[in-house]
């Protein structure tokens, strides 16, 4: 994590907890790279590596020769975090206590974690749901879950309480990830319940920043059977990508209000049987959209002398598909 | 937004960094000899002024056709590396040279102090102290191959720079062969940076210096050519370069390739026309490999974009593209493209590196379920020749995508038997020793017995994956 901090609440630092608690950040792995070795063509004489151990893995293929290869490596580093994206995590709970029955008699048992985001908006910290509720491919203990849950988990030497927490960050600024973990210790003559606490700090940063602009289209002639002609507006919007990775760019909607219909003038618009070439954007890249705003037969009210069009959506997706997602503010014209 | 929409283009703003857009100046190729080496300024202490500055660079200067006043050493033209086996011999037509053989002097790649020596630091502990460790006369050959690189690596530089048994400095066969050696051998124990430095003594391959003067051939055998072009492009901190380094060895190939084509239409003999249709197979081949390694470079210099438009480019045919394609997607995040490389129509016998991207493609999209019941299915497919490290790669993905699920424990159950397989990849050991870091505050100790486990490996676990492992690799 980017920043820890260690609060020991109640016992305070006077004697050691059986249980740890270990975290990491869940960003998507990564395609391990590899630099292939050129070989010398194969002669009596020459020796040389094998060309295998300049792979990733040792494969086989002959034609391994890409620096990315479809081995996955889990993420080295908690990395930057961003508006948008869903900031997932790993908590495990970890009974410290060594295996050997002869040197501790303590039992460890009722471990349950707890996990809440405090975000920078809100005094009131969220509380966040773990999951998965019950260890994968084990019916025996899946039955049983809802009990358990209450609970808590028991927790034999050396064995772990895995969980996963995922929460959408909004909001740029310091983030702390608080982790509570409980746990009852019991001893041949005595039991307690112990906890302690821990915080992770981070901040999040803005990935994408957007600049918008509307411009008055000429309207469409009046067809006899309408009122008023139809109004049309061109809104631009320039995408930043402000933040240290590359992304591409999903989806880019304008999400009108009633009274109001959109028609993108984007990268989707291509001609039937044509791929869709999403745009790339690099760290400070910045790609322009464009959509055009139609009244739908009768104009709706201005509000404060502004009609509000609708909301901007912009989707993307990060390195492996690490996914963002974000909406503006409402969007408009001043009307004259 | 700005009033100043007139200027705002509908594509993105102009970028710096992609091949081919922008111009590129190519930088003067500076090296060690004539900057960083205080035995640069004294040509006259052990005789070697560097061969490639100026005065001697053009094929015209005299100097190049002085016989060597030390130890004049012919070569038979049929020593010229990098020749395939069955190549006639190259004909001396075009050169208005007399046929003198090539003469060269490489003997700054003979000096001591372009060597550096490498750090035991990196090693991790257990294998620092192993009763495995080679005996130090253990034969270079047999170091590559039982996988101690870094080892060869050692062997490689004294052997260039022995006094006992002193390389002639015109045997351009034998240093290259060894410079290529030490050269690789660092780059697979860990040691690029090292290697990057020093591969700048080779200064500019495009120079003239290294042609034969019999048939304009390259002295320096194809294989150190292309690790150079990387190396170089580090060792001058210019990724550029480096792409436009296989550009030029692109180039060569081209009109080798040409000259063959055109020479197989026009021969008769069969003997000469199977050694030219062999010749033509290497180099397309080599143009082939050259394509992917421009690709990795741009991938390398994190232009991911730069690659993608790179690779589109590129025949669809190659073995394999539409796989690496597909990589490069997923890298990029465009899920829907990745997917569009697989082929295969629905109901068909399902291509087991088709269902690899699809795995991956879900593990992209956060499906990790989706992505375990792939995994898992190909686990259990039979094992045919040479998939079996196709399986392991694919049980690590499984472990992986089982602890984003909350499945540690299973997770490191696989990963720990494929370390009883005998594999020791970097991801397999960087994963377990993460998952250790997860599950254990005393994590120093299960990865110091990872390491110790792996530093006990014999045979082929070891030529294949390298015996000597880095503290990184086990995140010590």
């Amino acid at each position: 994590m980017a920043h820890q901090r260690n609060v020991s609440t109640l016992e305070g630092v006077k004697e050691k907890h059986s249980v740890s608690l270990k975290v990491l950040r869940l960003s998507r792995p990564s395609l391990s790279t590899q630099h292939p070795l050129p070989t010398p063509l194969p002669s009596p004489t020459g020796t040389y590596a094998s060309p295998a151990a300049s792979l990733a893995y040792p494969s086989t293929d002959s034609h391994e020769n890409f620096i990315l290869s479809p081995l996955l490596t889990l993420p080295p580093a908690f990395g930057s975090a961003y508006v948008g994206e869903t900031f997932s995590c790993t908590l495990c709970a970890n009974n410290e206590l060594l295996p050997s029955p002869s040197t501790s008699t303590k039992t460890i048992s009722n471990v349950r974690i707890e996990a809440e985001m405090k975000i920078p908006s809100s005094a009131t910290p969220i509380v966040l749901e773990l999951g998965p509720s019950s260890a994968l491919h084990d019916p025996d203990e899946a039955g049983a879950e809802g009990a358990k849950e209450k609970d808590g988990h028991e927790l034999d030497a050396g064995k772990s309480l895995q969980k996963v927490v995922s929460f959408d960050l909004k909001e740029e600024g310091s983030h702390v990830l608080a982790v509570t973990v409980t746990y009852s210790e019991t001893t041949p003559t005595s039991g307690r319940v112990r906890t302690f606490r821990k915080l992770y700090q981070f901040v999040c940063k803005g990935c994408m920043v957007v600049r918008t602009k509307t411009g008055v289209l000429p309207s469409s002639p009046k067809l006899p059977n309408q009122e008023n002609e139809i109004r049309k507006w061109a809104l631009e919007a320039q995408l930043e990508n402000c933040g240290e990775e590359t992304i591409t760019l999903d989806t880019v909607i304008l999400e009108t209000n009633e009274g109001f219909k959109s028609t993108g003038l984007n990268w989707d618009l291509v001609p039937r049987g044509e791929e869709i070439e999403r745009p790339i954007l690099n760290p400070g890249d910045v790609q322009q959209v464009c959509f055009m705003v139609e009244e739908i037969q009768r104009g709706p009210e201005p509000e404060d002398g502004r009609l509000i069009f609708g909301v901007l959506s912009i989707g993307w997706r990060g390195p492996m598909g690490n996914r963002g997602y974000l909406s503006t503010g409402s969007l408009g014209t001043r009307l004259r | 937004m700005s009033g100043s929409s007139g200027e705002a283009t509908p594509n993105r703003h102009a970028r710096h960094g992609s091949s081919g857009r922008a111009p590129v100046v190519r930088r003067a190729t500076r090296g060690p000899l004539d900057i960083k080496d205080p035995l640069s300024n004294n040509p006259q202490l052990r005789g070697a002024p560097s061969p490639l500055n100026p005065p001697h660079s053009s094929l015209l200067s005299p100097a190049l056709h002085t016989p060597n006043a030390r130890s004049p050493r012919i070569l038979s033209p049929g020593r010229s590396p990098g020749r395939s086996p069955g190549r006639s011999p190259g004909g001396p037509g075009q050169s208005q040279y007399p046929l003198t053989p090539t003469t060269r002097d490489f003997s700054h790649l003979l000096r001591p102090e372009l060597y550096h020596p490498l750090s035991h630091l990196d090693i991790a502990p257990p294998f620092r102290t192993s009763q495995h460790q080679p005996d130090s006369s253990t034969p270079l050959p047999d170091l590559l191959k039982s996988g101690y690189f870094r080892s060869a690596a050692i062997a490689a530089a004294a052997q260039l720079t022995s006094t006992t048994n002193q390389i002639s400095s015109e045997d351009h066969a034998t240093i290259f062969s060894l410079f290529y050696t030490r050269l690789s051998c660092l780059t697979l124990c860990g040691n690029t940076q090292l290697a990057a430095q020093e591969v700048l003594a080779l200064e500019d391959l495009n120079s003239a210096y290294y042609r034969s003067d019999l048939d304009g051939k390259h002295l320096v055998p194809w294989e150190l050519r292309v690790l150079a072009v990387r190396l170089q492009g580090m060792g001058f901190n210019d990724a550029r370069r480096g792409v436009m380094g296989y550009y030029d060895l692109g180039r060569e190939a081209r009109s080798t390739l040409s000259k063959a084509k055109a020479k197989l239409r026009s021969t008769e003999a069969d003997e000469e026309k199977a050694g030219l249709t062999k010749e033509i197979q290497i180099w397309e081949d080599r143009l082939a490999d050259l394509g992917m390694r421009v690709a990795s470079a741009l991938v390398e210099m994190e232009d991911l974009e730069g690659a993608a438009a790179f690779m589109k480019t590129l025949p669809a045919t190659e073995p394999g593209m539409h796989m690496k394609k597909a990589l490069l997607w997923l890298a990029l995040g465009d899920i829907d493209a990745a997917r569009a490389c697989i082929r295969s129509a629905e109901g068909e016998e399902k291509d087991e590196k088709e269902e690899v991207i699809r795995a991956l493609a879900f593990m992209a999209e956060g499906e990790y379920q989706e992505a375990v019941t792939i995994w898992e299915e190909l686990i259990a497919r039979p094992v045919s020749a040479g998939a079996a490290s196709e399986r392991a790669m694919q049980r690590q993905n499984l472990a992986v995508s089982l602890l984003y699920l909350g499945g540690m424990d299973e997770a490191r159950k696989h990963l720990e038997v494929l370390v009883d397989e005998d594999n020791s990849f970097h991801a397999l050991t960087f994963n377990l020793s993460t998952i250790y870091e997860l599950c254990t505050e005393r994590s120093r100790v299960l990865k110091m017995a990872l390491a110790e486990k792996i530093a006990e490996r014999e045979g082929s676990a070891r030529s294949n994956q390298g015996w000597e492992k880095v503290n990184l690799d086990f995140k010590l």
